[in-house]
């Protein structure tokens, strides 16, 4: 290898670098200054005419104004979910083997079947879900909602397919992701010319759908049935570095594609009652917004929930921690894919199965003797690292405990079940803890206790401890929920043993954690010496408890209040603790003094900072009883008493009032809790109740609802220092630093006073401050503050510094700063403080101020799911759960603009059913479309128009106003045309809805005055008529007119006046609108909920004509309205009759001719028929024959002589010709004769006169 | 059919207004019972059944159901309509307590709101217009709620027991919200106020402001008090006078106080001397108090944070009233927020009791009900 000669290095001719070199070479020879055409040639850049300037001033603003967008705020997480890439493409070309080859090329490993989402690390700041869309229409649209980067791939040999444009203009609809075209089958072509023309063809095709320039690849073949490495390493290169904008339905919604199912329903249920509701958990990870608690999702496919719980996991598939390397350690590599067997846990029907996984499937148990090393060390940190750390146990210990405390330890689960598959290969996961169950409760409650707050503890000092800390805490989570795990395997023996061995074994950890004793460590480390990470655990959780017990009581300590009040409120209803709270609270904010007895706090606070524990411990029982005390004694004016002591308090107040304000407000329950108390009351003869007397809560229940905040002691603002403790608010007052004017100003002359006067050369000083002629005294005086001086010198400088700073800033930025520049800083600025608001809290109140934040691996509960969700779960399908706005949940009526799609063969008719795919729901609704006029008239259409915008209105759920939408009108099966019948816009949200139809009532007149008429036959009632009067009406002919008033005569006759006299035959109409209704109906595509295999064969309503046609009924046709063949008869005209008198008149050119026609000659007048005998005709034939013979002979004589007439006519005529040439010769001489005689006498009178000049 | 989110119940009639207004606002129906079941006179009281029949007026679809003896009240809401509404509000409770919820609610409607309410202006429980104008309207503008039509008209004035005030309030329609970051409350540098006076003689007005004056002047010079004397049917129908007092700070928040005499016939006759000295005292207790916004609109405050985009907003305020304890609980409820609550206490710095700050990110809210052109 080494004697192979190595590429030799070629210098660079182009690029940046080369251009670079060449200038600095140029620079050497002194003819670098050259190069700026604008220097050399300024004349050239002159400007020539103001207009073009101007002009062109003008397109370079416009352009750079097209570049804008409308700055949003950036609310990315800093730890962003995975990518959602969906591979999307018809079948057959290549979809599964493309996903296959991608987490090879990013993790080494080879998955064979893929079923649901993958999520990969694909690089040091990027993971991967990579996901497969068949062409089923529903998943289409699913995924076309949640995806980032969708890779679109085309089967070359092919062309493009519908599928791929029905995908592109769902894509479109929803938000447009980023897209890539793939194209493969290349290999099929056999000429070169041939493949370069089909891709340019494609190429070009695709940029007109995507955007011009958009990224098409190409899979040039395969390889041992697999794309090549190379390309499959750009693609991935691609992918990883690629940027992606943000879609508005994306950001401003929580979603997540959900990558593991469990079903939690009690299988008691479900073996009563196979078809009752179920209950499952849904993983994933939340992307787009916050999602909180309770909020309602919805799931395509399914329907619409309420989260009924939620919690966040360690992220099972997490970005490498430290990022020196430039790539990817092997380990870093991860993949999980649950629901395809990968990264841990296999989903199957009735359980879950761990799976051992591939070469990466140990890495998070790395070594327990790494864990139990980590952990040594981090119980070994010293007690005053854990007083500081104890701060962040303060908060999560403060916060109520009850339902949410468990779910912090099923957070914790994932890991758990990865340690346990050490064990067993593959085993369930269920039964391990399930006896443990029994000891008793009360102790159970303490050990959670306990162990949280070892967990949050070592949280804040070492990660590495924390986990196992979690897993210690799953176990007792597992505890809890054993019992009921444990019915679903009864039925497997071999497991159980296991199992059984595995609560031996935590049963003995469990003791241990009660009261830690050394002999029973002892047990345990013996026992479980060959087992693993459990074994290693144990020891370093008795140690780390031991000392825990003690801090817990200095925690203890440090949130008596809020503890105090829990022990309360536990005795006490909901209510009256609120109101107490309540009390509590008003004390203590309007009047903070009121803790009147605590004297001793001042020296309690001396003692808190020197941390004696066992002083603590004392002093702790002491401040209880004291703050009892403090309850019952103070008086209401005792605090005017000790003012002073305000300041000693305000260190207590601080530690105490946050979780004390946070727990009186969110603590209590505030949702009605009465009914049980209804109940308890006590019954006389179970008839009368004994109506007790109102408790202090039921009269703020029922008190004055106002929001003034009254002043319950007021202080007494003539003395003077209730005055003084608000001199500070008000201008006159004292200034803060920063803000004072006087001290801002010298400080400002310190800075800018030094300057030297640079064209006298003076050179001013400032004044040195007062405080600098001291600090040199001081100097002089005192060595020992001198480090203390100098920091503020240096100090000083640095704010010198900065200022200067500051000022050069706004001077620099001033002259560019636009409108644009100081929104996009705005949102900026936002953004950061989005950032860094929460970032220092720990995830657990975090979730609770934010809500659950993208990025994050949450586990949502969700109840009452119908059965078949989870009978014929499928993970080929994506199960998204889609976070709900507020009021999105409900139903109203829906206007949008509606454009039947171009390539949608038929149009669409109101009152059809069609199927929506709006925000995350895909429904069938019946709409109405409209138009709408002029004068803002909705006026209802039957059908949409062919290629114009239309409105739509439809009954449904609520979505937000500019959300795009798409309708098909089935769902079902494969249809062989373009399937996308409609796109458009939600444009309005309304409970009710105006749209009309066209109504014409029409009338007869019976009697006719001038311009009046009675009209009857339009309406039936007098009373309709009324509602009517004054109303325009209109003759077929044009006549208009106005509804007068009813007539008694026949009903619903009414006068009416026109502009003109009506005829009899005139048929009288009224325009008049009719509001239509919209049909109620609403129905969710509940595809998912389909058999496996038949999830694409979801059919709701079907429309008319589809009902005609499968149960053969015609539509009664009006025979009026037939078409017949067109028969015209023939007109006959009457003859023209002329009146006598007529014609009498007219002249007799005009008069009709009566003189009849010669008539027929009467028979007698006849000549009869003329019969020849056969000699007479022998003599006629021969006549004729002669005659003819005489005939003949005369036609050549006459031809004879023709000749010869013509014959002498020429002859003739020659002879004319000739002599009339002589005569012309002839006359030509005699001309010229008379022409010489005449000039010659011409020449002899000239001569003449010519002499006579002379 | 999409699931109606479940709707949420209550007991009581406190804090009414603000379980309607946010069910109205979330979409989700709200049941309330045992209105004053207990009382001898239960269920809704007529102020309480105004207030829903001026929900029923600016909202379109919205379902309400009171049972027989008006101690049950079912309220499913529909959209916020707007447009140009007229309510006469009932005479027990001022226009405040309307104008409160409206002032929650108007932001969010279809159609620009424009109503005019009649009753009472000014009355001892209710905070009253004069107030409401100077505070929470200045507060809504740091939400972006902005414009010619935003205003707050007092055309007649009316005192309890009579009424007969009339009041004129547009506000224009927004689809998001700003969020705010009022942290630094500044320092006061001017003191307004309003005295006013119906059906009486004019020179109370001016007994007013020279007692008031008194006070205030030892923290500040700028203090200017208008007198407000109305005349003829502007007056409305009972005699009484009153007095509001607004301080601005430098960053322009406002604190304020106010007090209104006795109405006529109940209690005893109030001088205005010590109505002036009073109220001056109640405004040296609410800049006591302190923070960026004052006790009354806390709620208001908080409400808008919670509406506005994912955005984190903080403001600064004095003691919570009980009134914003228990709003934040339905703020919980309702949309499932909470706030970050700090407690920032009074240090050295003589700047009166201990603030609050709170914090919290909005929950995306858009109006739904705006149409999209």
């Amino acid at each position: 290898m080494e004697a192979k000669d190595q590429k030799k290095h070629r210098k660079k001719n182009s690029g940046p670098k080369a251009a670079k070199k060449k200038k600095r070479h140029l620079q050497d020879l002194q003819l670098g200054d050259e190069e700026d055409a604008r220097k050399r040639n300024p004349k050239a850049f002159a400007v020539q005419s103001a207009v073009r300037m101007a002009r062109s001033f003008h397109r370079t603003q416009d352009l750079k104004t097209k570049k804008h967008h409308i700055p949003v705020v950036d609310r990315t997480p800093l730890e962003p979910p995975p990518i959602v890439v969906v591979v999307m493409g018809p079948p057959k070309v290549g979809k599964s083997t493309l996903i296959q080859c991608l987490i090879r090329n990013f993790t080494r490993q080879k998955l064979t079947e893929i079923r649901g989402p993958v999520t990969i690390v694909s690089g040091k700041k990027r993971r991967l879900t990579i996901i497969e869309c068949g062409c089923d229409i529903n998943m289409m649209i699913d995924l076309a909602k949640v995806a980032d980067l969708v890779l679109m791939l085309i089967d070359a040999s092919f062309g493009f397919e519908m599928e791929t444009f029905e995908f592109l203009n769902i894509c479109q609809v929803h938000g447009f992701p980023k897209i890539m075209g793939v194209l493969t089958h290349l290999d099929s072509f056999k000429h070169n010319k041939q493949l370069k023309k089909t891709k340019k063809r494609l190429k070009h095709r695709f940029w007109t759908e995507v955007y011009p320039g958009a990224k098409l690849f190409y899979l040039s073949g395969m390889v041992h049935g697999e794309y090549q490495n190379q390309e499959i390493h750009n693609l991935g290169r691609f992918i990883t570095v690629m940027k992606f904008r943000p879609l508005t339905w994306q950001t401003s919604h929580p979603y997540i594609l959900a990558d593991r199912m469990e079903d939690l329903t009690n299988p008691e249920d479900i073996r009563t009652n196979i078809k009752c509701d179920r209950k499952v958990s849904l993983y994933g990870y939340l992307r787009g917004a916050h999602l909180k608690n309770k909020s309602q999702i919805h799931m395509p496919g399914v329907g619409d929930f309420a989260v009924s719980d939620i919690s966040f996991l360690p992220d099972p598939c997490a970005l490498p921690e430290q990022q020196k390397k430039r790539c990817l350690n092997e380990k870093e590599k991860l993949v999980y894919a649950p629901l395809s067997g990968v990264g841990g846990v296999l989903y199957d029907k009735d359980a879950v199965y761990v799976d051992l996984g591939g070469s990466h499937g140990f890495q998070d148990e790395v070594g327990p003797t790494h864990e139990l090393v980590q952990s040594l060390i981090s119980t070994h940190s010293t007690i005053d690292a854990k007083m500081a750390s104890s701060r962040v146990t303060l908060f999560s210990d403060s916060k109520p405990l009850g339902s949410e405390d468990i779910d912090n330890q099923g957070l914790m689960m994932p890991k758990e079940e990865k340690q346990m598959d050490l064990k067993t290969g593959r085993m369930r996961r269920k039964a391990i803890f399930g006896d443990e169950d029994e000891p008793g409760d009360s102790d159970d409650e303490e050990d959670d206790e306990v162990s949280e707050d070892d967990g949050l503890e070592n949280g804040s000092s070492d990660e590495e401890a924390e986990e196992e800390e979690n897993a210690e805490m799953t176990d007792q989570y597992m505890a809890i929920k054993g019992v009921k795990r444990r019915k679903l395997e009864d039925d497997d023996d071999l497991e159980r043993s296991s199992a059984e061995e595995g609560e031996a074994e935590e049963a003995d950890e469990s003791s241990e954690e009660e009261d830690c004793t050394a002999g029973e460590k002892g047990i345990s480390g013996s026992k479980a010496a060959g087992e693993g990470s459990k074994a290693g655990l144990s020891p370093a959780n008795c140690q780390s408890d031991r000392v825990n017990l003690e801090k817990s009581l200095l925690m203890k300590k440090a949130v008596f209040a809020s503890e105090d009040e829990s022990e309360e409120s536990s005795s006490l209803s909901a209510e009256e603790e609120d109101s107490e709270n309540e009390e509590a609270i008003r004390k203590k904010l309007s009047k903070p003094s009121q803790v009147s007895s605590g004297q001793k706090l001042g020296p309690r606070n001396l003692i808190d900072e020197t941390s004696d524990i066992e002083n603590l411990l004392k002093e702790e029982e002491d401040y209880k009883e004291e703050n009892n005390d403090s309850k019952e004694t103070s008086g209401a004016l005792k605090w005017k008493e000790d003012l002073s002591r305000k300041a000693a308090e305000a260190f207590l107040r601080q530690q105490q009032a946050a979780p004390n304000l946070r727990k009186l407000i969110y603590g209590t329950v505030t949702e009605d809790n009465e009914e049980e108390d209804g109940d308890t009351r006590e019954e006389l003869g179970g008839l009368f109740r004994v109506n007790q007397p109102d408790r202090e809560c039921k009269h703020k229940a029922d008190s004055l609802d106002c929001s003034r905040f009254l002043v319950e002691a007021p202080h007494d603002w003539d003395l003077e220092e209730v005055m003084n403790s608000i001199r500070d608010c008000f201008v006159t007052g004292k200034w803060e630093d920063d803000k004072d004017a006087a001290k801002v100003l010298a400080e400002d002359e310190e800075l800018y006073g030094d300057f030297e006067d640079l064209e006298t050369g003076d050179v001013h000083k400032g004044k040195s401050g007062p405080n600098t002629q001291n600090e040199d005294i001081e100097k002089e005086v005192k060595e020992e503050i001198d480090p203390d001086e100098e920091e503020s010198a240096k100090k000083k400088h640095l704010d010198k510094k900065r200022k200067l700073k500051e000022m050069f800033d706004a001077e620099y930025d001033e002259g560019e700063s636009t409108y644009f520049d100081d929104l996009k800083g705005e949102m900026q600025k936002q953004a950061q403080l989005n950032r860094a608001e929460f970032e220092d809290q720990d995830d657990e109140a975090r979730v609770q101020y934010e809500g659950f934040r993208p990025g994050m691996y949450v586990r949502v509960e969700i109840e009452n799911v119908p059965c078949e969700f989870v009978q014929n779960f499928d993970p080929h399908y994506p199960i998204i759960l889609g976070g709900l706005g507020n009021s999105e949940g409900n139903v109203g009526y829906v206007q949008m603009r509606l454009k039947k799609h171009r390539w949608y063969k038929k149009i669409l008719k109101s009152r059809d059913p069609i199927i929506f795919s709006v925000g995350w729901r895909r429904f069938q609704t019946i709409p109405l479309y409209y138009i709408e006029d002029h004068n803002g008239r909705q006026r209802l259409l039957k059908y949409t128009p062919q290629h114009m915008h239309s409105g739509a209105a439809f009954w449904g759920p609520i979505t937000p106003q500019g959300t795009g939408f798409l309708a098909i009108q089935s769902v079902s099966g494969i249809m062989p045309d373009f399937r996308i019948a409609a796109t458009g816009v939600v444009l309005d949200l309304d409970k009710s809805i105006k749209i009309v139809k066209k109504l014409k009532l029409t009338g007869f007149p019976y009697k006719i005055f001038k311009n009046t008429s009675f009209i009857k036959g339009m309406f039936n009632s007098a009373l309709e008529v009324a509602k009517f009067e004054g109303a325009v009406i209109r003759t077929v002919s044009g006549i208009r007119g106005q509804i007068k008033k009813a007539l008694r005569a026949p009903e619903g006759a009414f006068r009416a006046s026109f502009e003109d006299k009506l005829l009899m035959s005139d048929i009288v109409f009224m325009r008049t609108w009719y509001p239509v209704s919209i049909p109620a109906f609403y129905n969710p595509v509940t595809s998912l909920l389909k058999a496996v295999g038949e999830k694409d064969t979801w059919s709701g309503m079907r429309t008319t004509g589809q009902l005609r046609l499968a149960h053969g009924v015609r539509l009664k046709a009006n025979k009026d309205s037939l078409y017949k063949p067109i028969l015209r008869q023939k007109k006959h005209f009457n003859s023209l009759h002329i009146p006598k008198a007529l014609q009498k008149a007219l002249p007799f050119k005009n008069k009709p001719k009566t003189q009849a026609k010669a008539g027929k000659v009467p028979k007698d007048r006849r000549r009869p028929a003329v019969i020849r005998e056969p000699h007479e005709r022998k003599i006629l034939a021969l006549l004729d024959a002669l005659s003819t013979v005489h005939s003949q002979k005369m036609k050549k004589a006459k031809e004879q002589r023709h000749l010869h007439n013509k014959e002498h006519f020429r002859a003739k005529q020659k002879e004319e010709e000739e002599k009339l040439k002589r005569q012309k010769d002839l006359r030509k001489k005699l001309f010229q004769i008379q022409g010489q005689k005449e000039r010659r006498n011409q020449k002899s009178s000239l001569k003449g006169a010519e002499g006579q000049l002379q | 059919m999409a699931t109606q989110a479940h709707s949420l119940s209550y007991a009581g009639c406190n804090f009414l207004r603000q379980r309607l207004v946010l069910s109205t606002l979330s979409g989700r129906p709200v049941k309330i019972r045992k209105i004053r079941a207990r009382d001898d006179n239960p269920g809704l009281r007529d102020f309480e059944a105004s207030f829903i029949r001026l929900l029923d007026k600016i909202t379109n679809g919205s379902r309400i159901e009171i049972n027989q003896t008006g101690t049950t009240l079912y309220y499913q809401p529909g959209l916020l309509y707007g447009g140009s509404v007229e309510h006469d509000c009932s005479v027990l409770r001022g226009i405040g307590y309307y104008l409160e919820s409206l002032l929650c609610l108007a932001p969010f409607m279809k159609h620009p709101l424009k109503i005019v309410l009649r009753g009472v202006t000014n009355d001892q429980v209710d905070p009253s217009v004069d107030v409401l104008k100077a505070t929470a309207l200045p507060l809504l503008k740091q939400f972006g709620i902005d414009g010619e039509s935003f205003e707050l008209k007092i055309v007649r004035r009316g005192m309890p027991p009579g009424g007969g005030g009339e009041v004129v309030f547009s506000c224009p329609v927004r689809k998001v919200l700003k969020p705010i970051q009022l942290t630094d409350p500044g320092k006061i540098k001017r003191i307004r106020g309003m005295a006013y006076s119906v059906r009486v003689s004019p020179q109370m007005a001016n007994r007013i402001v020279d007692s008031a004056r008194s006070i205030l002047n030892k923290f500040l010079p700028d203090i200017y008090i208008y007198t407000d004397h109305m005349k003829g049917v502007n007056s409305g129908k009972s005699p009484g006078f009153g007095l509001s007092l607004v301080a601005e700070t430098t960053s322009g928040t406002f604190l304020s106080a106010e007090l209104a005499s006795n109405p006529q016939g109940q209690g005893a006759a109030v001088l205005p001397e010590d109505l002036g000295r009073n109220c001056a005292r109640l405004l040296l207790e609410e800049i006591y108090r302190g923070g960026c916004v004052d006790s009354t609109n806390q709620s208001l405050a908080l409400l808008l944070m919670t509406l506005g985009q994912q955005d984190v907003s903080k403001v600064l305020l004095g003691p919570l009233s009980p009134y914003t304890i228990e709003f934040l609980r339905h703020l919980k409820s309702f949309f499932q927020i909470m706030f970050k609550i700090e407690t920032k206490p009074c240090g050295e710095e003589l700047k009166g009791g201990d603030k609050v700050l709170m914090t919290c990110v909005g929950i995306g809210f858009s109006n739904l009900s705006k149409t999209l052109k």
